[in-house]
């Protein structure tokens, strides 16, 4: 690969410090090249395997003998399958390839060794293949978030020394004076993962805490793996590619810090609202629900922010495919802390608690914000990797509008089914005399909910297409040749006069 | 480069806070509860799991129950978890504290189980499970727990029929063919007792003293003070 | 869908500059690399000062919601509207259960027989007889605490209807365990609902005939039961 300089020299003389830079930025890019291949093609294998699983959940909800023979396919253990796949194998790999992609890139450092991280992204996934296959053989530690079996969590543990020192080293031997906002993030999210991590390791598995301590411990890890990993990441995704695909600077500094430090201190108590009505202290449970009302300010200063930034440039959402996934994400983040913050009030909780709500909730976030988001980064660095185009905008559009549709009836559907069984779990009809009646019977509130859980499988379908869309369209750009000559991004559409890139 | 330091800090103490606060507190606090000693009984409340359900307790988390059933019963009030007979008052701390892990759950696709063993006890509660595991729609019509015949074996019989063979308690079609018995595998037998050691005792005199009374009325009030 | 080159657009500038290198890749590299825009920046604008108002609003509200519902930073208090004065109060009370108080413990209880015995005890025709109008709770007591004790198997009359059924021992060694206390509250809580109008049961009686029948471990069958449905 031609050096930075050899690059430089070969534009015209007069070339200017931008291209420069630019002349840098690719030599960055390649030296992230491999890991970042491995980090996401290996998310997207496992975002076929999790959608196998989410389908196979999703279908035995309300067709329980469907492959109902089959002990390591029992709903328990497929359901905690799909979860483990989708958030560990998914979820933190394409986190990782995007978090280094953006250190490298922010600090204008290249990757030294970068070999060294396919290392890391193998243990990684061997970690989380054993993982998988421990749950379905029986060996599910059955804590939420954290049901890989103790084999399998060490090796874990070493993938992610790596790639967490690996960025930092990046970013130590940046060029770059400026921390821009994104690298907050990603730093932040590479210190604290760790952390909640092993305390939930230690305390849960291998020296377990006294009765409901282990609960607080499990939701502090659980609600923190979202807000102090998986939303950092995101934002810092945001943060970049908005800003970056529109050519506009990102509104307002002030607001970008006053967004984080605020997501920072409030974020991490929201934790305990997973035990509203539980048997843990009332003083701990108003302390969740507190911070988690409180969220409300790093997300409204977040949303105005990227508003700001964006408006006027609406338009370019008609092009870029980049574009259009992120700022999906970046509006499903609003709606999904908004509604995540109006749960965590009691009376609603009393309702939505224990019921399918929490469901769509949590689809909300970490598909809608999170998933999206990455969908629309590995779009964007894809490109600059492997010096090739996306082959097909078609195969794009229809990833895009599956799953932007899928994605949005799952959570409609199960918002209103779930509602409606918590209504009816909680609330006691007063009879014609007046006189308050016993409960629903349970079995009835189960019948109600089935035409509810059909329809989330029905959506399930069309998230699993634009999943084919786009694990059919990555294979394809990977075999396919790199073109001599110009090359233009693949957009939705021409851009003739707008200078948009992908 | 000299703002990383200060960022690294703020990011620090910001997850010190909430560990602190969340964990470590109640860590602490929660070191002075211990099993209170019920003196009609003799015995220690809450008691541990006996033999078999605990082995059961490891069936139950290996089929990952915990995906739809909840062990945790709401204060009264908050929703109708006492009135649907889930329990006879809410769930405290001290509870659990002898378990080694705890099932609280968060999802209520299939009831709370924390009184299980409350609602269907000795051999009609046996029973009761037996046929609920392996097909849920026999004890609950239109359920949608999954069938968990795996729990079970067909196996010939060999001299005389076996005094467990259950497949008297099951209907016509799921007879098996002649000269064959249902057993409940050792897996199942174990999951069944922890099912029906699922009950908590009564509350504890401290906890006893803490729940809700509502405020005196005025009138009553200064009737007890006469 | 590629667009055809536009001879004036940066990407083509670059290239056909770059005709003369024989670097391929260098040629790849310029067209994504020229066409990206520049690194993201920070734009400089002031916080809005509305932002301001509405924080302060926040946290003055967060903190008055956790002020409030703090339950005195008790770990053992579970309800957030516990008062600790009124507690006080309670406690300090006689521990004397009122008649209603009775009725009420009575009927939480009851939720486990419900599920035989209907909410309403009705019952379920053919299977599980009522409780409301029924000659056997209304009628002695020396019976009825018999049936709770251990139970009740075979056929028995109930308000002119056969049934034959299987009802548990709810004293020991049935599996429940009630003590006297539930057996008499519960007893007590049926034979006052649903139109029914029989004596409250108290926990000595209870006692007194778990004590007699300390031998027992059968369930009760009707003919067993009607010498004490005499009494």
């Amino acid at each position: 690969m031609a050096s930075a300089s050899q690059l430089a020299a070969s534009l015209k003389p007069s070339a200017s410090p931008e291209m420069v830079k630019r002349a840098e930025l690719s030599e960055i890019d390649a030296s992230t090249k491999l890991p970042a291949l491995f980090f996401f093609g290996s998310s997207i294998l496992w975002l076929l395997v999790g959608t196998v699983f989410a389908l196979l959940a999703s279908f035995k909800m309300h067709m329980p003998h469907f492959l109902g023979d089959y002990e390591w396919l029992t709903f328990g253990r497929v359901r905690t399958a799909h979860l483990n796949a989708v958030i560990y194998g998914w979820s933190i790999n394409a986190s990782f390839g995007v978090a280094f992609w953006l250190m490298a890139r922010l600090s204008r450092a290249e990757l030294r060794h970068s070999g060294l991280l396919l290392i890391a992204a193998a243990f990684w996934n061997i970690g989380v293949t054993l993982g998988i296959y421990g749950i379905l053989a029986g060996d599910s530690t059955s804590i939420e978030w954290l049901e890989f079996p103790p084999y399998a969590t060490p090796l874990l543990f070493f993938a992610y020394a790596l790639v967490g020192a690996w960025a930092i080293i990046t970013f130590r031997f940046g060029r770059s004076k400026h921390i821009y906002v994104s690298q907050w993030y990603v730093l932040a999210a590479l210190f604290w993962f760790p952390w909640i991590y092993s305390v939930a390791q230690i305390m849960l598995i291998f020296s377990p805490a006294r009765g409901t301590v282990q609960s607080l411990v499990n939701w502090w890890f659980a609600h923190n793996v979202l807000g102090l990993w998986f939303t950092p990441i995101a934002l810092g995704a945001v943060y970049y590619f908005l800003p970056k695909v529109l050519g506009k600077p990102i509104h307002s500094y002030y607001l970008s810090v006053l967004g984080f430090w605020s997501l920072a201190i409030f974020y991490n108590w929201a934790g305990v609202h997973h035990l509203i009505g539980g048997p843990v202290p009332v003083w701990v449970q108003t302390a969740g629900i507190t911070a988690s009302f409180m969220m409300v300010i790093p997300v409204i200063v977040t949303a105005i922010n990227h508003h700001l930034t964006m408006i006027g440039s609406f338009s370019a959402l008609k092009f870029s495919p980049t574009l259009r996934f992120t700022v999906f994400g970046a509006v499903a983040y609003t709606f999904t802390s908004l509604q995540g913050s109006s749960m965590s009030i009691r009376s609603w909780s009393e309702v939505t608690h224990f019921t399918h709500y929490t469901i769509g909730h949590s689809h909300a976030g970490m598909y809608a914000f999170f998933t999206m988001v990455m969908f629309g980064s590995i779009y964007y660095i894809m490109p600059r990797i492997m010096l090739k185009e996306w082959p097909s905008a078609k195969l794009i559009s229809v990833h895009f509008w599956a799953c932007a549709i899928g994605v949005s009836f799952y959570v409609l559907v199960l918002s209103i089914g779930g509602v409606k069984q918590g209504m009816e779990m909680n609330t006691l009809p007063v009879g014609a005399d007046g006189k308050v009646g016993g409960p629903i019977a349970f079995l009835e509130i189960v019948k109600n909910t089935i035409p509810w859980l059909k329809m989330r499988s029905y959506s399930g379908i069309l998230i699993t297409i634009g999943h084919l869309a786009f694990a059919i369209n990555f294979v394809w750009m990977l075999l396919k040749p790199g073109s001599v000559g110009a090359s233009a991004p693949t957009l939705f559409r021409n851009a003739p006069d707008l200078e948009v890139t992908r | 480069m000299n703002r990383a330091p200060l960022i690294f800090l703020g990011i620090f103490f910001a997850m010190a806070f909430s560990w602190t606060g969340i964990i470590l507190t109640n860590q602490i606090s929660y070191g002075k509860l211990t099993p209170y000693v019920n003196l009609d009984d003799g015995k220690a409340y809450p008691q541990s799991l006996p033999g078999d359900a605990a082995r059961g307790k490891l069936v139950y988390q290996d089929l990952g129950c915990i995906s739809c059933h909840s062990q945790q019963v709401r204060q009264p009030g908050f929703g109708t978890d006492i009135e649907r007979g889930w329990g006879e008052r809410g769930s405290v701390a001290r509870d659990y504290i002898r378990e080694k892990r705890v099932f609280l759950g968060t999802m209520r696709t299939g009831p709370d189980l924390r009184n299980g063993g409350a609602r269907y006890a000795g051999q009609g509660g046996r029973e009761w499970h037996i046929k609920h595991f392996y097909e849920s729609t026999l004890t609950s019509a239109g359920s949608i727990m999954p069938p968990h015949r795996f729990l079970y074996e067909t196996r010939a019989i060999v001299g005389e029929p076996s005094p467990k063979a259950v497949q008297s308690l099951l209907p016509a079609q799921y007879q098996p063919a002649p000269g064959f018995e249902i057993v409940l595998k050792q897996r199942g037998e174990d999951l069944i007792s922890y099912m029906l050691a699922l009950k908590d005792p009564e509350l504890y005199p401290e906890e006893a003293a803490r729940v809700y009374v509502p405020k005196a009325e005025p009138a009553a009030k200064e009737e007890a003070a006469k | 869908m590629s667009t055809n080159p536009d001879p004036n657009s940066p990407q083509s500038k670059g290239s056909l500059e770059q005709a003369g290198a024989s670097d391929e890749s260098i040629q790849r590299v310029h067209a994504i690399l020229i066409r990206e825009k520049e690194e993201p920046q920070e734009g400089f604008t002031p916080m809005p000062l509305f932002l301001l108002g509405f924080i302060s609003a926040m946290i003055f509200l967060g903190s008055v919601y956790f002020v409030h519902y703090r339950g005195d930073f008790d770990p053992l208090v579970y309800d957030t509207r516990y008062d600790a004065d009124s507690a006080k109060a309670a406690a300090s009370a006689p521990k004397e259960l009122s008649p209603e108080q009775i009725v009420a413990q009575g009927r939480v209880h009851y939720n486990t027989c419900a599920s035989c015995h209907m909410p309403n005890g009705q019952g379920v025709a053919g299977a599980f007889p009522p409780l409301a109008g029924s000659e056997w709770v209304t009628g002695s007591e020396e019976g009825l605490i018999r049936i709770l004790l251990h139970g009740l198997a075979g056929p028995i009359m109930v308000k002119g209807n056969p049934y034959n059924g299987n009802m548990p021992a709810f004293g020991p060694g049935g599996g429940y365990n009630w003590n006297d206390k539930k057996i008499a509250h519960v007893l007590t809580y049926i034979r006052q609902e649903w139109g029914n109008t029989g004596a409250p049961i108290t926990v000595e009686k209870v006692t007194e005939i778990r004590k007699a029948e300390s031998a027992r471990s059968k369930p009760w069958g009707d003919a067993e039961l009607q010498p004490f449905e005499k009494l």
